[in-house]
């Protein structure tokens, strides 16, 4: 990283200031938050990388031993070189493995800007140092105590002077070159251990109670004769009074170097839990893939006269979500998963109307008309994004309300990165194959050891930057994060992206992934199968940006096409009543035939019973029995039996014996003849109306339209009173006006794609150039601008700068004021003056820009060496 | 997940696995019968219309396949080898889950101990040990996985370990009860295939229940379950007629003589080393106590047949769940109980041990082909009002003896005459009415039974061609020559009194040709609801009724 051609850095901003585009692109987009807005320069982007949140995030985010590392570097001198680091981390006889993964981890914390500085002089920064040393309240994982200096910085002097003496050295004048002596004897491993070897057995048993940490112990006011003697000779120290502390320093000397009991190196590998071929993957996931789409499409179907109405805090009641478990024949918890997934990918929303239901949305519709394969991937990957958890339905928030399906407080915004960790970690074992569920949770603890542990880093009293919840972290298996995996798990088998619980090629295909076959040969060939493992493996599957993600989502769909059943257009009707689809039926027949009979049984066929009832029910859509019989005798792949033919003309005999309609009015006389006349005067046509009976006809005008048409006609009638009157409103499928999805919320800002990186880290090497770049003094200038001033110089001036610049095409810095009076200092490249305006390139907003010459407030060029 | 090589699925397999645990079986598919027979150990064959057979996976009948020997693995083989499309994932694991559960619990004798009820899985013994229900039906513990059980309460420990889902298997075996020598007679006939494929599966399983079509030849099954255990037997019938049969039956089939076979009825209390009660007899309680139970005990029966085993009355399960240690037979033509009590004939009588479509048996001509017909009569006018004005309770009564329905039935017999016809029915005054107008006589429950046998023999021999029956005909009545039946009434919507009935005109006849069914029901009404609830039983067996409108009849006729 520190290259021989820069000096070291002297800070953070420097360091930045030293490296490529290329490695600032990387930072910004492991830690995106540090472009939202984009810093105008280095050093504010310097120093929002060293905020406090931003730094917490960026911690959460690593994996176990690159943490490990940090928390290393903590406990180390500051600035520690990379040799003391190895040693931290590998001990004093060295570790094969960390000594291999360590300058990963230590470029991965480069990287993120949480290091900087050369091999020679590693720092942390600041604020992760603070967060990660340990302190009284906050013991840090590594479980070592404070430094010897720090302990003795409150002492006594005659005290430390009396353990240095006990301790065998030299006493000094002042107390910190006796805290320093004393440091460096126990930094020596040799005298540590003439020292140790001195000390009564019972003694180093103290030691080795504190030695992994909790470092602290509790002392009575006359300690033991083996505390007295560690005490005396400072391998203990008080703190406060009645407690002691095992000093850094002796801890390290009795860990042989190490800060970490168990440094892990190496993510737990993915055991492959069974196998099964590729055939028997593919296949089961897109049977389940289809029963998705057939169960979405039953639930909105249920719901198409009005679903459920929404609760007045938002959301489904239990009482609905069981009915509507009951009607998908699915537990509650699966019926929350098919509600909430039609609610992701915009099938359903609320109809915001006064009495509010939950109905389907437009969008369901249009989905209903694209093929199969397509309608999957539009779940499929509203659900790999969505931060909406169906899981936690049913549970209780922070205030102990009730979480309800649809409802709000359901996001969980690590889930898409869950989703997407667990999967890609699916894709990576060989093809086909099934890690248990423990396996993969092991593995991601490992890979976000603080986020699983509901994000300790913080203080107590801060939340943990993801929006865990108080009641979500508990036990070791029961965290929000763990939760996340095993829905994730569960989830994708029943959407069909896995199956048989191995990563099915659509689902593959979904990630954006390689082929199956690309992913074994670049794996690694061991038996475990794991992810090849470079700290931050420029391989390793990012999520896709929302383009990709269309692409990979159509890619998906092709491959799943083929897998799912051809649509039939047959049934197999029997004298029991009953038809059989053998397989998906296509879809007008599936509806038509949803009218004239139940659903009997759901699954890879539908078996259909007809029954009076459903029967009636096709004749009521408007179905005629001659209809009925045309379409039984063409879709039927055997002849029509004949209980089901006689059924059908039963039913029909009696359909409709009796008549229902509407009418507003009714005109009643007992002289037939004079109705008569009515109805064939031709000024009557507006009334519309009909004869029902000799003395009757029904009219569709309403009653006072009625009186005042006949009272125009010459006649002279009287009004009734209403009753009888008749209204039926038709049952229509109720829609909700058009709505758009629900957005996932992401936990921090989403990774920028290369032409915004690129944009970002152009602007802030502009901004950073007009900040710290050395400016020409103009000839005409008695005081050169100071840094942060505005240029000045006269218009006249300024005219004739910019018309330079246009022709030498060279930035100039300007100083400008805009329409509401904000100044601000600029790098453009003038492209053309004209008409008192400056069209130029904004190199500090990236975008060709006009400015009037007259808000121009001065202009400067740059220092030739910036350029 | 043990690795196993898994057989990959067919294209096109004849088999499709719903969701809601059916398995649907395409019949016309040539691999229809290989998959029937991987099929049948484990589901339940739930209906036989002509195309597409359906069956259903339930807890019973996994536990079935286990106490048969299958295992899980076999099962999930079988449909993921057949089926046509993927087998859902949840359904696979479903039944492993089931049927692992049995046999974790076995009742076994133990040398010192007696029963005992032991465990391979000592938390499942913890489980149901803390049942209040089962408390009180077993004693110490002798170790961590065994407890003893009180001997009396086998049948009652089964009945509840199955109700909490832990299905026991039963090792204790069987006492041998006190031999007599039975043969059966095979002169001029034999056990048919299925028959003998039925008691070799009884009797190679210890006890169950063999289900046969009416007609089929079950009392032939008992008599050589009887021959095989050669010992002492208590056959269970519904009534005395059937008992008298059964006798009949006995004699003419087997070894045994007139003087080995006793009735225990309610005009005879013989004890013989053959007996045949009914159910009536045992079921009859004198201040608050069942006084003829002492029978079960009065010999050392080695074999206890129930003959219809689905009309098995409550007290009887009682009785039977004392009798463990005996073999036990269920005969019966379907396992479908109005009560839903399927689960204590599973645990008390015993597992299926056989069953064969009722089509699969007419293909091999043993019962004969069937004509069902559903005539459907119009009220008249003034009846319709009558009808609609009825209290709720006279509804059926009042449509299901409607005027019309004798002209119908008349028009039958015309068209029939010369051919043995019954016609069944369930209110006395209508039939009595029938009676006289077909000029026939009318068997009722007031007919005394040598009335009835008399009848009977008459109807046999041809001397008359029609005869009147009410319900008290409806089981276990032999008459071999009737063709024609004509049900103008029923008990309401019971299925098994339809299938029993159109047992009537199954048995196969001597010219072979085809029996006639007809069901006289008045359009519109609940008679009609009725019907189409009793023939759902026949129409999932494969039997389709045609519907003609009794005009169309009567005008033919």
């Amino acid at each position: 990283m520190s290259t021989a051609d820069h000096p070291a850095p002297r800070s953070l901003a420097e360091a930045l200031r030293a490296r490529d585009d290329h490695s600032l692109a990387a930072l910004l987009r492991s830690r995106p938050d540090l472009i939202t807005p984009v810093p105008t320069d280095l050093t504010q982007l310097a120093t929002r990388a060293g905020t406090r949140a931003s730094v917490v995030r960026a911690l959460e985010r690593l994996d176990r031993f690159t943490l490990q590392t940090a928390e290393a570097l903590a406990v180390a001198a500051d600035p520690a070189s990379y040799d003391e680091l190895l040693g931290l981390m590998g001990g004093d006889d060295g570790d094969p493995a960390v000594a291999a993964a360590l300058p990963g981890a230590v470029a991965g914390l480069r990287e993120q800007a949480l290091v900087w500085g050369g091999d020679d002089r590693l720092r942390l920064v600041r604020t992760a140092r603070e967060l990660l040393a340990p302190s009284p309240q906050h013991p840090s994982p590594t479980g070592l105590g404070p430094t010897v200096q720090e302990v003795t910085a409150g002492m006594s002097p005659g005290r430390i002077q009396e353990i240095v003496g006990t301790a065998g050295l030299a006493s000094t004048h002042d107390a910190v070159s006796a805290a320093a002596a004393l440091t460096a004897l126990f930094t020596d491993r040799a005298q540590m251990d003439a020292l140790l070897g001195r000390a009564p057995a019972d003694s180093l048993d103290v030691l080795d109670r504190l030695v992994w940490g909790p470092p602290y112990g509790q002392v009575t006011a006359d300690p033991a004769a083996r505390l007295r003697w560690l005490l005396d000779r400072g391998l203990l120290l008080p703190t406060a009074p009645g407690t002691v502390v095992l000093p850094r320093e002796v801890a390290l000397h009795l860990r042989a170097g190490r800060a970490h009991r168990a440094p892990e190196p190496v993510p737990p590998v993915v055991e492959p839990a069974g196998t099964h071929t590729p055939a028997v993957v593919d296949s089961t996931a897109a049977g389940q893939a289809y029963t998705a789409l057939a169960t979405v499409e039953e639930l909105l179907k249920d719901w198409d006269e009005g679903g459920p109405a929404v609760l007045r805090a938002g959301g489904l009641s239990v009482r609905d979500l069981k009915r509507t478990a009951v009607a998908l024949d699915a537990s509650e918890p699966m019926a929350a998963f098919w509600v909430e997934l039609a609610y992701t990918a915009g099938l359903l929303a609320s109809d915001g109307e006064a009495d509010e239901r939950y109905a389907a949305t437009p969008a369901y519709d249009e989905w209903l008309e694209q093929p199969p394969a397509e309608r999957w991937a539009r779940l499929a990957e509203a659900w790999l994004l969505a931060t909406r958890t169906a899981g936690v339905v049913g549970g209780r928030d922070a205030k102990e309300r009730p979480l309800s399906a649809l409802g709000p407080g359901l996001d969980r915004s690590a889930a898409p990165e869950v989703r997407h960790r667990v999967l890609t970690l699916l894709a990576g074992l060989p093809q086909d194959t099934a890690p248990h569920a423990d396996v993969v949770l092991a593995r991601l603890r490992w890979e976000r050891p603080l986020r699983a542990r509901g994000g300790t880093v913080s203080r107590p009293g801060e939340s943990g930057g993801a929006v865990a919840r108080p009641g979500e972290t508990g036990g070791e298996d029961d965290d929000l994060r763990s939760r996340l995996v095993r829905w994730t798990l569960s989830e994708a088998e029943t959407l069909g992206v896995t199956g048989r619980g191995a990563l099915s090629a659509h689902g593959r295909a979904l990630l954006g992934a390689p082929g199956p076959r690309a992913a074994d040969t670049d794996g690694p060939a061991g038996p475990g199968g794991r992810l090849p493992f470079p700290h931050h493996p420029a391989s390793r599957l990012e999520p896709l940006s929302a383009a990709e993600q269309t692409v990979a989502a159509a890619a998906a769909a092709r491959l799943l096409t083929p897998l799912l059943p051809e649509p039939l257009d047959h049934v197999l009707l029997q004298a029991d009543l009953t038809a059989v689809a053998p397989g998906p039926l296509r879809r007008p027949l599936a509806d038509t035939l949803g009218v004239l009979a139940d659903v009997e049984s759901k699954g890879g066929a539908t078996v259909y019973r007809f029954t009076p009832g459903s029967v009636r029910r096709a004749l009521d859509a408007g179905r005629t029995a001659s209809d009925l019989h045309a379409f039984l005798a063409t879709h039927s792949r055997t002849p029509v039996p004949q209980p089901l033919a006689y059924l059908i003309d039963d039913v029909a005999r009696r359909h409709g014996h009796l008549r229902v309609g509407a009418a507003s009015a009714y005109v009643r006389c007992d002289d037939d003849a004079l109705l008569n006349e009515i109805i064939a005067d031709k000024r009557a046509a507006a009334l519309r109306l009909r004869r029902l009976a000799p003395t009757v006809l029904a009219a569709e005008a309403d009653p006072a339209t009625l009186l005042e048409g006949l009272r125009a006609m010459g006649y002279a009638p009287a009004a009734e009173s209403a009753e009888g009157d008749v209204l039926i409103a038709r049952a229509h499928a109720h829609r909700t006006p058009p709505r758009t999805a629900p957005e996932p919320v992401p936990e921090g800002p989403p990774v920028p794609d290369p032409t915004l990186l690129a944009a970002a880290i152009r602007a802030i090497r502009a901004g950073d150039l007009a900040s710290t770049a050395p400016r020409k003094v103009s000839a005409g200038d008695t005081a050169p601008p100071a840094g942060g001033e505005l240029p000045r110089t006269g218009s006249a001036e300024t005219l004739a700068t910019m018309q330079a610049a246009v022709l030498t095409g060279e930035a100039v810095w300007i100083g400008y004021v805009n329409a509401e009076g904000a100044a601000s200092q600029r790098v453009i490249a003038p492209v053309r003056v004209e008409g008192g305006f400056v069209t130029a390139y904004d190199h500090t907003a990236d975008e060709v820009r006009t400015y009037p010459l007259h808000r121009i407030t001065g202009v400067a060029e740059l220092a030739d060496e910036q350029q | 997940m043990p690795r196993h090589p898994e057989r990959q699925p067919r294209v096109n397999g004849p088999l499709i696995v719903q969701s809601d645990k059916t398995l649907l079986l395409e019949v016309d598919h040539e691999q229809a019968d290989d998959c029937r027979r991987a099929i049948a150990p484990f589901a339940e064959l739930e209906r036989a219309p002509e195309h597409i057979h359906t069956y259903r996976l339930t807890p019973l009948g996994l536990w079935n396949a286990r106490a048969a020997g299958h295992d899980a693995e076999q099962v999930v083989d079988a449909l993921v080898h057949y089926s046509r499309y993927p087998v859902p994932h949840a359904l696979l694991v479903d039944i492993a889950e089931t049927m692992d559960r049995y046999g974790r619990l076995t009742l076994s004798k133990h040398p010192a101990h007696g029963l005992v009820l032991t465990t391979t899985d000592r938390p499942v013994l913890e489980e149901v040990l803390r049942s209040k229900r089962i408390a009180p039906l077993v004693g110490n513990r002798i170790d961590p996985d065994t407890v003893v059980v009180h001997p009396s309460e086998r049948g009652q420990i089964k009945q509840t370990l199955l109700k909490l889902g832990w299905p026991a298997e039963d090792l204790a075996g069987y006492v041998d009860g006190e031999a007599h020598p039975i043969e059966l007679a095979e002169d001029g006939w034999a056990l048919r295939p299925y028959q003998k494929q039925a008691v070799e599966n009884f009797w190679h399983g210890g006890s169950g229940v063999v289900v046969l079509p009416c007609g089929a030849g079950k009392t032939l099954v008992g008599a050589g379950a009887m021959a095989q255990a050669s010992s002492t037997t208590l056959i269970l019938v519904t009534n005395t007629v059937s008992a008298r049969q059964w006798k009949h039956e006995l004699v003419k089939r087997t070894s045994l003589t007139e003087d080995e076979i006793g009735e225990y009825s309610g005009t005879r209390k013989e004890i013989r080393p053959v007996t045949i009660a009914t159910y009536q007899v045992l079921t009859t309680r004198r201040k608050g106590v069942y006084p003829h139970l002492e029978l079960f005990d009065s010999r050392d029966w080695g074999l206890i047949v129930y003959d219809e085993v689905h009309l098995l009355p409550a007290p009887v399960f009682k009785f039977t769940a004392d009798l463990q240690a005996r073999r036990r037979l269920g005969l019966t033509a379907t396992l479908v109980r109005e009560d839903g009590r399927e689960s204590d004939v599973f645990s008390l009588i015993g597992p299926k041990r056989f069953d064969a479509p009722w089509k699969e048996i007419e293909a091999q001509g043993y019962i004969a082909p069937a004509d069902c017909v559903e005539v459907r009569v119009n009220l008249t006018d003034s009846e319709r009002l009558a009808y609609a004005t009825a209290e709720a309770e006279e509804k059926y009564r009042f449509c299901a003896t409607t005027a019309t329905k004798r002209k119908v039935t008349e028009a039958i017999v015309r068209r029939f005459a010369g051919q043995q016809i019954l016609v069944i029915g369930q209110y006395i005054d209508q039939l009595d009415e029938l009676g006289e107008h077909l000029n026939a006589p009318v068997i009722k429950g007031e007919t005394s039974n040598a009335q009835r046998e008399k009848l009977f023999d008459a109807f046999r021999e041809g001397e008359i061609s029609v005869l009147v029956v009410s319900k008290v005909a409806n089981f276990s009545i032999d008459l071999p020559e009737a063709t024609v039946a004509v049900q103008v009434s029923g008990t309401f919507g019971s299925r098994q009194e339809e299938a029993q009935r159109l047992g009537r005109v199954l048995r196969p006849k001597a010219d072979g040709h085809q029996a006639h069914f007809y069901s006289v029901v008045a359009r519109d009404t609940i008679d009609q609801d009725f019907a189409a609830h009793r023939q759902r039983f026949l129409a999932e067996q494969g039997y389709s009724y045609r519907i003609v409108d009794a005009d169309e009849l009567l005008s033919e006729g």
